[in-house]
């Protein structure tokens, strides 16, 4: 158990973190630490996607005269810079949210708005 | 024909590239913006039926992209299932067509150009999400649509848009990491991300409990999607507050991804039948049942037209996942023509609401009495989605949960046909009184009953959908038989 917990460092490691920023966002109160909730949970998927790609010793897959295997697969790499552009995307909107609820009601903390409805 | 060849791409291209280029076709000017909409919507449209129609002749059909051969390219993949793109288009186009004047009224100008830009995003996300026959491509499709959603809710700039889109957002994004991670595990157990692919690879043996973690994960992350009971809290706000044309959409496409989703999962593991599915099921069971009830009794003690067209919206989708979760073959084909008998429904409901708030400013029933009078078109589109929803049997509603009702009969579980009957004498109680409220009580504001009718533009949409739901209702075998060898292949190997 321990032993494979220690083959797999890289896998619990995302688990934690993921599990920390699910946390972070149930028991937050105040909108931008729930939102910075997420983007941890964000890092701790793409972390834990990019991980899957390594290989012991292994060298950028690029064609060459030089080229010579184990290569590291490109596959997840490609897949989480597509993943990075989404969780920017998500990021921006829900910040520009945020500043416009801060706008209207003078507050970001999800009690007092729940208050004000 | 030149572009023959990547005509199952188009019907993603075409929505994109007309998408991101309106604001600079617009320049700013919000009519020139709907009308390219409209344009653009009715190419999407046309694209899709050709496609539906090939389908219907040849079985599914690939595209792969670059001409690289899955697994190792990108391949979008038409099946029956994917036909449903075309009702996206379709009511795509019908609800931009209604905003034309209802996006004068409630958006600033200076917007217009923009909500019609994210509205076709939305779409695009939504007929790509239909279309794709990759995992990750799945997730990319579904980031579009969900995050042009969250703005959209947002759009309407009332005072509490920000905060139902804020945790439209939230819960939408954690939804999406959570397939996303699922995504991630299935690769790591395959090694492929080509569904298909996928799915052979799964028979060739993994380990079960990745496997069964990583489909909890998906099926969580596609529950709050698709907005079912106890994961349904984002929904009733954010449907509400929305424009209503935007209503329309997310409560008619945009929560079906989330049990479109679902059902591409099925898909893969019941081809592959590596694992016992009998416990998610049973949870979808039973969480689809309490969905329907529950829903429908938030619904009895709404005042406000479009929150309780919203919790509606929760009960119906109840429907579906209690269908899938069954999955005996009738049930399974129940559900899947539900998904769109509800679109049409939910959207004629939505539309004609919109209307209604447009013409006279008020949203609740009780300032709304007598408006059947004022609005007699508009009145009898709403009646007609009301009793298409509670399923009263010349209209859309009622085959599509008498075959989810003779499903359970199939599988075993009487108890769940019995639920769903309940369900639907719930759902008309709520409807009965938004009836009973618009013909038949004392108007509270007297000049609601002499409002006058709906511009042609809103009137339109509402009445080609209204007569889809009777059209539908009556020709309900071609759905049904249109979607059965689907279902029948995706069962084939458990033997359902």
């Amino acid at each position: 158990m321990i032993e494979a917990l220690w083959t797999n460092l890289d896998y619990a490691a995302s688990v934690v973190l993921f599990s920390i920023g699910l946390y972070c966002v149930i028991t937050r109160n105040n909108l931008i630490k729930k939102f910075m909730g997420l983007n941890i949970m964000e890092t701790a998927v793409f972390a834990f996607i990019v991980a899957l790609g390594v290989v012991e010793g292994g060298d950028a897959p690029i064609m060459g005269a030089d080229a010579s295997p184990p290569f590291t697969n490109p596959i997840p790499q490609a897949l989480i810079l597509t993943g990075i552009v989404v969780a920017v995307s998500t990021t921006a909107i829900a910040l520009s949210l945020i500043i416009r609820v801060y706008r209207q009601t003078g507050t970001i903390e999800a009690d007092e708005l729940r208050e004000m409805e | 024909m030149l572009l023959w060849p990547h005509w199952l791409a188009l019907v993603v291209v075409v929505p994109l590239a007309g998408s991101v280029v309106t604001p600079a076709v617009a320049r700013g000017s919000g009519r020139v913006a709907g009308r390219w909409a409209i344009g653009v919507m009715t190419v999407t449209f046309a694209i899709a039926i050709t496609l539906v129609l090939r389908v219907a002749q040849t079985g599914p059909f690939s595209y792969w992209f670059g001409g690289w051969e899955p697994p190792y390219g990108i391949e979008f993949r038409f099946d029956e299932f994917s036909a449903f793109s075309a009702v996206i288009a379709f009511i795509g186009l019908l609800a931009v067509i209604f905003s034309q004047r209802y996006a004068e009224q409630a958006l600033s100008p200076k917007r217009i150009p923009y909500y019609y830009c994210l509205l076709m995003l939305n779409l695009t996300g939504m007929i790509g999400f239909t279309v794709t026959g990759d995992l990750f491509n799945t997730y990319v499709f579904m980031e579009i649509l969900s995050l042009s959603g969250y703005a959209l809710v947002a759009v309407s700039g009332e005072k509490t848009a920000e905060m139902a889109a804020f945790k439209y957002l939230v819960l939408g994004a954690v939804s999406s990491l959570f397939v996303l991670l699922s995504i991630g595990m299935l690769y790591a157990l395959t090694g492929s991300l080509n569904m298909a692919d996928v799915s052979a690879r799964l028979t060739a043996g993994v380990p079960k409990l990745p496997l069964i973690v990583a489909l909890a994960a998906m099926t969580l992350g596609y529950m709050v999607k698709a907005a079912v009971f106890p994961l349904h809290i984002w929904l009733p706000d954010a449907h509400a507050i929305a424009p209503s044309p935007v209503s329309a959409v997310l409560s008619g496409l945009v929560v079906k991804m989330g049990v479109f989703g679902m059902l591409r999962m099925y898909q893969i593991v019941y081809r592959a039948d590596v694992v016992d599915l009998s416990v998610l099921n049973t949870v979808l069971v039973w969480l689809g049942a309490i969905s329907i009830v529950m829903g429908a009794f938030f619904a009895i003690f709404q005042d406000d037209i479009k929150m309780m067209l919203a919790y509606s919206t929760i009960s119906n989708v109840g429907y579906i996942v209690m269908g899938l979760g069954l999955a005996s073959q009738y049930s399974l084909i129940g559900a899947s023509v539900h998904v769109f008998n509800h679109a049409l429904i939910k959207s004629t409901l939505f539309l004609a609401a919109g209307a209604i708030i447009h013409r006279t400013g008020y949203r609740t029933l009780t300032d709304l009495r007598g408006v059947g009078h004022g609005m007699p078109l508009t009145g009898g589109a709403m009646a007609i989605g009301a009793i298409s929803i509670v399923g009263i049997p010349p209209t859309a509603g009622f085959l599509c949960k008498w075959y989810i009702a003779l499903g359970a009969f199939q599988a075993g579980r009487p108890f769940f046909g019995f639920a769903l009957v309940f369900g639907a004498l719930f759902i008309f109680i709520y409807y009965i009184r938004m009836v009973n409220a618009f013909y038949f009580q004392e108007p509270v504001h007297p000049e609601v009953a002499r409002i006058g009718e709906a511009p042609v533009s809103m009137l339109a949409p509402m009445l080609i959908l209204a007569a889809l739901c009777l059209v539908m209702g009556i020709l309900g075998r071609i759905p049904l038989s249109f979607i059965e060898p689907a279902v029948t292949r995706m069962l084939a190997t458990i033997g359902g």
